[in-house]
C-alpha cells in the first residue's frame, strides 16, 4: 500500500469522564481501568484510555456504561470528538510532516495514549500496528475536525505523490 | 578544459547539458555545477563583486563564492559554485549595471578611495543628505531580482529523530557515524555536497560501509542550519526542511580554507588550492594551465600532487614559512619545482583586460620590492585553515585559540555535543579518522550504547595554518573580505577610528556581514586586529554566531505552516445562506449574509430591523462554554468572577465579569446554575482556551472540591432573539417560555436535549440555545424551518455587534483594553468588595480611592451628522490634547443616528457634555455623552415575559 487510508470513526460510541473519584467508579462499573496515566485497554467492541491521572475516554459500545449514576469527585465529559483512525505505509511520514513527537520511539506494547498537537490541533493519539502496518487511532475537538481532515488528506497527498524520501539506507 | 577520466568524478559525460550564460551558449555534463561547468568551457569571470564591480572567478567551489550569485529566471543569487546544472538553464550574473562584459558599474573602482571603511555610517551623519544618500544606496545596492509574481511553494517542513546526529561526511565524519552506529545507536549523517567524502580522496571503502549500515541514514544535498536547545538541528533540504532532534551532536563539519591576503588577490583564476582539486576530482576540470603554489602547511603539498597528476605545469612553489618541512622540500626537489622558502606573494599580475590573473610578483616575507616575477595563469592557495564552528558556537562550546594550530577549537563541550576532525583542530588525515572514531564512540555512548573507546588521536605536528598570511601593500585591492570588497587599510583604518573591538569592528567595517558571513574573512580580520591591538587572536575573540549557519531560502522559511480553523456544526448552513466571512480568534464567523443586489451595509441593516422587529438567529457557538461541578463549584466561582454567585438560586443565570490580578477586566460571560454543585458558563470567543486554562490552573492551586470541563467544542449554541422569537421556538421545545428573564431551562429543543437561557445582550426577547454539538445542525435547521412564516433571517456578526451597542452592552477587548478596570467600563455594579476573596480584588482596593483615569461613556453624533463619522480608534480631543479614544460606533437604524462608546476624561463623563473627536483627515467631529442604552433603556424590551 502506498497510500494513507482515512477511516472517520466519529460516530463511535464515546463517552468521557474525569475527576478524583472516575478511576473507582468505572471500577465499579467494571470497566477496567489503564493503570497507569497516558496508556490504554482495549474492552469488548471499543476501547478505554486513561488521559493523564484522573480523565478517561471509553469508546464504543461499553461507553453506554457511563450513563450510570455518577459518584461524589466524578464529572462527566462530553465527547463530540473528531475521530480518525489513519493506516498506510507513509504514515509515519505523515506523522513527521505534522507532529512533533516520535511515535516510533514508543513501545506499543505499553499501549501508549499520546496527548500532542498536530498540525498545530489538539490531539489524542494512540499508535498502532496492523498485520504489520502502522496505525493509529486519534481523537481531535469536532469543531477542528473538518480542518483537520483537509489539513491530513492534503499532506498525505502531497506524501504519496511524492517521490521516496531523498535520504538513503534503511530507516530503522 | 576537461581533463581525462578521473577517478571518481562526479560527472556524467554522456549526459551533457545545454545552458545559457549572458546570453551564450554552453555545455556542460550531468554532476557538474554551474561553476565547474562554466570554468570547464573557458569562462573565467562568473560575476562581478559586490561594491567596485570587480571581476571575480571561483575561489572555494564550496558553497560559499558569493561573488558568483546568478539569476536563474526568477530565482535570484543561485550559487554557482553548487548549484548543479541542469539542461535549459538560462543564467545572468546579479551584480552588474548591464552585463558581466559591458558592466557600468566597474567604474567604482575607481572611485575607491571615496569610499572609505564605514562609508554608510559617514554618509548617514547629515540628516540633509540623508534622503540623497538612501535612494542611492537603494538603487546601488542589492543583489538579484525578486519575481513577485513567483509562486509561493509551499515546503513541507517534518520533525526527525536520530540518537547521534553527525553533522559533516568527511574523512571524520564518516568515521564518527560508523563507530556509533557500530555500538548500536540510530545515526543521521548529513553533509551539504551531494556526495560523502568530503573534500578528501581515498575514502571510498569507508563510505561504502556507511552506505551499507543499516542504522545509519544518510542525508546528502543538507546543511545543518543552526543548532537550538536540546539538540534541535534543522536540516535544510532542496525542498524541505527536517528539525532533527537528535541525542547528541557530533560536529565534524570541517574548516573552511583560508586566503592570502596580497594584492589583487581577487583576481578569476586565483583560488583555494582546494577549489582546484574539487574541480580536477568531481568534475574533471582543469583550473589552469601553469600555476603558482602559494602554500603555508602539509596540505598544500598533498594538494600538489594532485595538480601534478592532473597534467597541471606548477611554476613554482612559494612557501610562507622558512622551516619548510624536509620531506616537502624533498617533494619539490624530485618534482623540479622551485621552492621559495619564506616568500609571499606581493601582488599578482592582472592581464591586459584585467580579468584574469597572468602572473605574481614576489618577495621575501617582511620586504618590499619584489624579488620576481613569475607568469601564470593560475594561484593556488594554501595557507591555513578556519574551523566551521558556528554550529558548536551556537550550542555553547567553549573554545580556545590553540598555538600550535592557530585556530580556534573546542574547549569545553556542551553536555552531548561533540567535535572531531579539522573543527576539532585535527588535520592529518589519518588522525582524523581516529577523532572521528573517538567522538562518534562518545556520542554513541552518551545515548546510553556500549562504552567510550579509548583511541589516541596523535597530536598535529605542524601546524595547518600560517599565523599571518597577509601582505600589506601601499596601493592596497588586497582583499580581506570579498563580500563586501574590504581591504587590508579598510580594516586598519577603522581600528585606528577606535573600532578596535572585534563586535565593533564588524559592524563598522562590515566584514563578515556579507552573504558567505565570513567564512574567508573572519579569521584574517581578527589578525589584523590583534596585531594592530598588540593583542592576540584569542584574546580578540570572535564574533558571535547565530543561526542560520548558511543562508535558508524563503520559500523554505515561508513553507507550508498550520493555521487550524474551528468550524461550528452550522458553517455549511451559513455559507449555504451566503455567509460573508470574517475570522475571530482561531474561528470564521459570518459577518453577515449577503443578499443578491444589497450591499453590505444594506445587508447588515436588514438583518438589525429582522431582529428588532421579527425574528433572527445567530450562531453564537464559538463562545466558550465550561462546565463546574462538585461541592464547592459556588465557591470557585466567586473566587474568580467579580461578583457573587453562592446566592444564585438554581434555574438562573448571572451576568459574569473576570478580572486578572491587577485588577484588569479579562474576561465575561454569563454564569448558569443548573444545580447546587453544578454550573454552566460562557466566555467569550477570543478568551475561550486562555479562560478554561488559568480556570484549571486556580483549580489545581485551590484544590477545591469540584472539577471544570470544557465544552466549548462539545457544545453548539445559537441565539433566537426578536419580538417574534417565542413564537417560533414554541413549537419546537417542552420548555414553558414564560421562564423569566436571566433564567435557564433544561429541556428538549427539536427533539434534542437543551440548555435554553434567556439573555438579552441584542435587546430583544431572546434565547440562547446550547446543545450537543452532534444536533447543532438539525436544531438550527428546525428553528430556521420554524421561523420561515415569520420571516426569520440569519444574522451575523456585524448585526449582534450594532445591537449590543444599542444596548450599551460592552465587548471585552474591543471596548476595553490591557488595562481597563471594571469601574473604568462602567462595570461598578458587578463588583462585589465585600466578597471574602476574588481574583483581582487587591488591585481594585488598592485603586478604590484614587481618581480614574478615563470613563467608558456613550455617545452620540448630532442629529443630522451628513459628514463623514468617526470611526473605531479615533482619539478624543480635549484642548487639543488626546483625551480618549473611540471603541465602538455605529449608524443604528432604529434611532437613525450615529452612537458609540468612548473612553473619556472622568470629569467629561457627565451626560449631555460635548466633546470632540479627530477623523483621520485631522477633522474635528462634535459628540455628546448620553446616557445608556441607547435603545430600549428600561430594557423591557428583553424582559418580556408573555
Amino acid at each position: 500500500m502506498s497510500e494513507i487510508v482515512f477511516e472517520n470513526v466519529s460516530r463511535t460510541p464515546r463517552a468521557g469522564v474525569k475527576g478524583p473519584g472516575a478511576a473507582a467508579w468505572l471500577a465499579a462499573l467494571d470497566v477496567p481501568v489503564p493503570r497507569t496515566p497516558n496508556s490504554w485497554l482495549p474492552l469488548p467492541g471499543g476501547l478505554i484510555a486513561r488521559l493523564g491521572l484522573t480523565e478517561f475516554l471509553v469508546e464504543g459500545s461499553e461507553a453506554e456504561k457511563l450513563a450510570a449514576p455518577l459518584a461524589p469527585g466524578v464529572y462527566p465529559v462530553l465527547r463530540q470528538d473528531t475521530a480518525l483512525v489513519l493506516k498506510g505505509d507513509r504514515l509515519n511520514d505523515l506523522l513527521l510532516e505534522t507532529c512533533s513527537v516520535d511515535f516510533r520511539a514508543l513501545d506499543l506494547a505499553a499501549r501508549p495514549v499520546v496527548l500532542t498537537s498536530m498540525a498545530g490541533v489538539g490531539v489524542t493519539v494512540i499508535p498502532g500496528e496492523e498485520a504489520g502496518m502502522p496505525c493509529c487511532r486519534l481523537w481531535c475537538d469536532g469543531t477542528y475536525g473538518e480542518w483537520f481532515l483537509e489539513t491530513l488528506t492534503g499532506v498525505a497527498g502531497e506524501l504519496t505523490q511524492s517521490s521516496q524520501p531523498r535520504h538513503q539506507g534503511t530507516t530503522p | 578544459m576537461r581533463l581525462p577520466p578521473q577517478s571518481g568524478e562526479w560527472i556524467t559525460r554522456s549526459k551533457p547539458l545545454g545552458f545559457r550564460f549572458e546570453g551564450r551558449e554552453y555545455t556542460g555534463f550531468e554532476g557538474d555545477t554551474v561553476a565547474s561547468a562554466l570554468w570547464a568551457s573557458g569562462v573565467r569571470v562568473l560575476g562581478h563583486s559586490f561594491k567596485y564591480h570587480r571581476p571575480r572567478g571561483i575561489l572555494s567551489a564550496a558553497n560559499h563564492d558569493v561573488n558568483a550569485l546568478m539569476q536563474a529566471g526568477g530565482t535570484p543569487n543561485v550559487r554557482a559554485d553548487a548549484t548543479p546544472l541542469q539542461a535549459g538553464m538560462a543564467l545572468t550574473a546579479v551584480n552588474t549595471f548591464g552585463s558581466l562584459e559591458h558592466d557600468a558599474g566597474s567604474v567604482l573602482g575607481g572611485f575607491a578611495r571615496f569610499l572609505p571603511v564605514g562609508f554608510y555610517y559617514k554618509a548617514f551623519h547629515s540628516k540633509r543628505l540623508f534622503p540623497l544618500w538612501e535612494r542611492l544606496f537603494r538603487a546601488m545596492t542589492g543583489l538579484g531580482r525578486v519575481d513577485f509574481a513567483t509562486p509561493r511553494l509551499r515546503t513541507p517542513k517534518r520533525y526527525g529523530f536520530c540518537d547521534v546526529l553527525v553533522v559533516g561526511a568527511g574523512p571524520s565524519g564518516l568515521s564518527a557515524a560508523l563507530a556509533a552506529a557500530e555500538q548500536g545507536a540510530d545515526v543521521v549523517l548529513v553533509d551539504e555536497q551531494t556526495r560523502l567524502g568530503g573534500s578528501t580522496h581515498g575514502t571510498s571503502d569507508l563510505i561504502d560501509q556507511v552506505t551499507a549500515h543499516p542504522r545509519i541514514r544518510v542525508f546528502t544535498d543538507t546543511f545543518a542550519a543552526g543548532y537550538y536547545a536540546d539538540h534541535w538541528v534543522p536540516l535544510v533540504e532542496r525542498d524541505r526542511i527536517t528539525k532533527m532532534r537528535a541525542r547528541a551532536v557530533v560536529v565534524a563539519a570541517g574548516a573552511y580554507e583560508q586566503p592570502a591576503v596580497f594584492r589583487y588577490n581577487d583576481l578569476p583564476g586565483i583560488m583555494l588550492a582546494s577549489a582546484a582539486q574539487r574541480l580536477i576530482r568531481r568534475y574533471a576540470v582543469r583550473p589552469a594551465q601553469r600555476v603558482v603554489v602559494l602554500a603555508a602547511n602539509a596540505d598544500a603539498y598533498r594538494a600538489l600532487q594532485d595538480f601534478i597528476d592532473a597534467g597541471i605545469e606548477v611554476a613554482t612553489v612559494i612557501d610562507l614559512r622558512d622551516d619548510v618541512p624536509a620531506e616537502q622540500q624533498s617533494m619539490l626537489a624530485a618534482l623540479r619545482i622551485p621552492l621559495h622558502r619564506g616568500h609571499c606573494i606581493v601582488e599578482a599580475i592582472p592581464a591586459n583586460d584585467g580579468k584574469r590573473v597572468a602572473g605574481v610578483r614576489i618577495a621575501a616575507v617582511g620586504a618590499v620590492t619584489p624579488a620576481a616575477e613569475i607568469a601564470c595563469d593560475g594561484v593556488f592557495m594554501s595557507v591555513g585553515w578556519a574551523p566551521a564552528a558556528p554550529l558548536l558556537y551556537q550550542a555553547g562550546t567553549k573554545m580556545r585559540y590553540d598555538d600550535g594550530v592557530h585556530q580556534f577549537v573546542p574547549d569545553t563541550l556542551p553536555d552531548g555535543v561533540f567535535a572531531c576532525g579539522r573543527v576539532n583542530g585535527i588535520h592529518t588525515p589519518a588522525a582524523r579518522l581516529l577523532d572521528g572514531e573517538r567522538a562518534g564512540s562518545a556520542a554513541a555512548a552518551h545515548c546510553g550504547f556500549g562504552t567510550m573507546k579509548a583511541v589516541s588521536v596523535p597530536a598535529e605536528t605542524e601546524s595547518p595554518t600560517h599565523p599571518w598570511p597577509i601582505v600589506s601593500h601601499p596601493k592596497g585591492k588586497n582583499f580581506i573580505d570579498f563580500d563586501e570588497d574590504l581591504q587590508l587599510a579598510d580594516l586598519e583604518n577603522a581600528i585606528q577610528e577606535g573600532f578596535d573591538n572585534i563586535e565593533l569592528m564588524k559592524r563598522y567595517s562590515t566584514v563578515g556581514m556579507g552573504p558567505s558571513q565570513g567564512k574567508h574573512s573572519n579569521m584574517n580580520a581578527l589578525r589584523v586586529l590583534a596585531r594592530a591591538t598588540g593583542s592576540t587572536p584569542g584574546a580578540v575573540g570572535t564574533t558571535t554566531a547565530r543561526p542560520f549557519f548558511h543562508p535558508v531560502p524563503m520559500s523554505h522559511l515561508a513553507g507550508r505552516g498550520f493555521t487550524p480553523e474551528r468550524r461550528t456544526p452550522m458553517q455549511p448552513h451559513h455559507a449555504a445562506a451566503g455567509a460573508v466571512w470574517m475570522p475571530a480568534g482561531a474561528w470564521q464567523r459570518p459577518e453577515y449574509y449577503a443578499v443578491a443586489g444589497q450591499l453590505r451595509a444594506q445587508c447588515i441593516e436588514g438583518e438589525v430591523l429582522a431582529v428588532r422587529q421579527g425574528v433572527g438567529l445567530i450562531d453564537v457557538g464559538t463562545l466558550g462554554k465550561l462546565e463546574i461541578r462538585g461541592p464547592q463549584a459556588a465557591e470557585f466561582l466567586e473566587r474568580v468572577y467579580i461578583s457573587k454567585y453562592a446566592g444564585l438560586k438554581v434555574g438562573m443565570t448571572r451576568y459574569a465579569v473576570m478580572c486578572d490580578e491587577s485588577g484588569v477586566v479579562i474576561d465575561d460571560g454569563v454564569v448558569a446554575r443548573l444545580a447546587d454543585d453544578h454550573f454552566y458558563f460562557t466566555t467569550t470567543t477570543s478568551g475561550a482556551a486562555l479562560i478554561y486554562r488559568e480556570l484549571s490552573r486556580w483549580n489545581t492551586l485551590w484544590k477545591l472540591d469540584c472539577g471544570i470541563v470544557n465544552l466549548t467544542g462539545a457544545m453548539a449554541a445559537m441565539n433566537l432573539a426578536g419580538p417574534k422569537a417565542r413564537a417560533v421556538l414554541a413549537g419546537l421545545t417542552d420548555v414553558d417560555l414564560s421562564f423569566p428573564y436571566l433564567a435557564v431551562r433544561e429541556g428538549s429543543v427539536a427533539g434534542v436535549p437543551a440548555r435554553l437561557l434567556r439573555v438579552g445582550f441584542v435587546g430583544e426577547w431572546g434565547v440562547e440555545i446550547h446543545v450537543p454539538a452532534e444536533h447543532g445542525a438539525a436544531v438550527w435547521d428546525a428553528l430556521m424551518a420554524a421561523g420561515q412564516p415569520h420571516g426569520i433571517r440569519p444574522f451575523g456578526v456585524e448585526a449582534q455587534r450594532l445591537l449590543r451597542l444599542e444596548k450599551g452592552h460592552i465587548i471585552i477587548g474591543q471596548d476595553t483594553d490591557g488595562l481597563t478596570t471594571p469601574g473604568e467600563a462602567a462595570l461598578d455594579w458587578a463588583v462585589k468588595m465585600d466578597k471574602l476573596f476574588f481574583v483581582g480584588q487587591r488591585s481594585l482596593q488598592a485603586i478604590a480611592g484614587k481618581p480614574r483615569r478615563q470613563q467608558l461613556v456613550g455617545f452620540m453624533l448630532p442629529a443630522g451628522h451628513a459628514g463623514e463619522a468617526p470611526k473605531e480608534c479615533h482619539l478624543v480631543i480635549d484642548n487639543g490634547e488626546i483625551a480618549g479614544r473611540v471603541t465602538s460606533i455605529a449608524w443604528s437604524p432604529s434611532l437613525s443616528r450615529h452612537i458609540g462608546l468612548a473612553y473619556v476624561p472622568s470629569d467629561m463623563a457627565t451626560v449631555g457634555k460635548p466633546f470632540t473627536i479627530r477623523l483621520s483627515d485631522g477633522s474635528l467631529v462634535s459628540a455628546e455623552v448620553v446616557k445608556t442604552p441607547f435603545y430600549d433603556p428600561d430594557n423591557l424590551r428583553q424582559k418580556e415575559a408573555t
